[in-house]
């Protein structure tokens, strides 16, 4: 495998260039105050870019899965177990900050941590879905069997997103804009607001490539020391 | 806007089956506890603050499980390498 080439450094640099600009805009650009969410509107900068960064990493997950179905190259595989572990770690991270930001705005002075609202319980439920792909692969000892099962399941996992996320969401009242009776995010969403939370998503995506590729790149060359004959 | 907090509820519908706290109900409001005087100080900045902290925590933690793994990776390297020298 070649080292890391100059545009993968170059980007990589960007990444993180480019989310320092987000946090620095997120805190320091000024916003309209609305009642109960005061500053705490910030946290759109932060909480929901988690959750677009899961989707983009599931899907690249997905991606690779279906790519191991055709080719049976293990690459595929271990892109796909790569992605679906990052994309898991910003799921997990999305949960938590949803959690905090419910409990000190919505539901200031009944102390609930966790309301059952749905959004926050289907993606809970995604969450523990892939729990379950990372079980899965655990239990399979034969890698060849091993990929191919792991693949056909994360496509199903995968194919869960839409409609745990989006779908039977929105059919409930929940404090997530697009819900039953909310408006959709870009009718009460001021400009500035939605720029620095654009680029913010860009931001964690690129967070999610650059963390991804790391995980990669260390897997192939564990593969490589394996290939040194054992003395 | 209309977020749906719990006190606003319309109870005309009755409790929403997927709500703990049901909304015909008499939701309890206690007085701010310390944590949440805490919290809501600052126009609720330290509630950005904590999410930030979350997600910085959380990231710091998956890069120190990457270093583990590169430590690993380190000693295997080390113990077929050095051998392979060694033999001839």
């Amino acid at each position: 495998m070649a080292t890391p080439g100059k545009t993968y450094k170059r980007l990589r640099n960007i990444v993180l260039a480019w989310l320092t600009l987000v946090v620095l805009g997120g805190f320091l650009l000024d916003i309209p105050r609305i009642n109960i969410l005061e500053h705490t509107a910030r946290n759109l900068y932060f909480h929901v870019p988690m959750w677009f960064t899961m989707m983009a990493a599931f899907f690249v997950s997905a991606w690779h899965s279906a790519r191991y179905l055709s080719s049976r190259d293990r690459v595929r595989d271990v892109r796909a177990l790569e992605a679906a572990r990052v994309g898991a770690v910003f799921g997990i991270l999305g949960l938590a900050t949803g959690i905090v930001w419910a409990r000190f705005t919505w539901y200031v002075g009944q102390g609930i941590w966790w309301n059952f609202d749905p959004k926050q319980t289907m993606a809970a439920v995604q969450l523990l879905i892939y729990g379950a792909y990372f079980t899965l692969r655990a239990s399979v000892e034969e890698p060849e069997k091993r990929a191919r099962i792991a693949a056909v399941y994360n496509l199903f996992a995968a194919a869960c997103v839409p409609f745990l996320l989006y779908v039977l969401p929105r059919q409930m009242e929940s404090l997530h804009p697009g819900a039953e009776g909310n408006p959709a995010f870009s009718d009460i969403t001021h400009p500035i607001m939605r720029v620095v939370f654009y680029a913010a998503v860009i931001g964690f995506i690129g967070l999610f490539w650059v963390l991804y590729t790391q995980r990669v790149r260390l897997a192939a060359l564990n593969e490589r020391a394996d290939d040194i004959p054992e003395p | 806007m209309t977020i749906h907090a719990i006190q606003e509820a319309d109870t005309t519908y009755g409790a929403t089956p997927y709500d703990s706290v049901w909304t015909s109900q008499e939701v309890p409001v206690q007085q701010p506890d310390a944590l949440e005087r805490t919290m809501l100080a600052q126009d609720k900045l330290y509630v950005v603050l904590a999410v930030v902290l979350i997600i910085w925590i959380g990231l710091a933690a998956f890069v120190y499980r990457t270093d583990r793994k590169i430590d690993r990776l380190e000693r295997k390297l080390d113990a077929r390498i050095s051998d392979e020298d060694a033999s001839p």
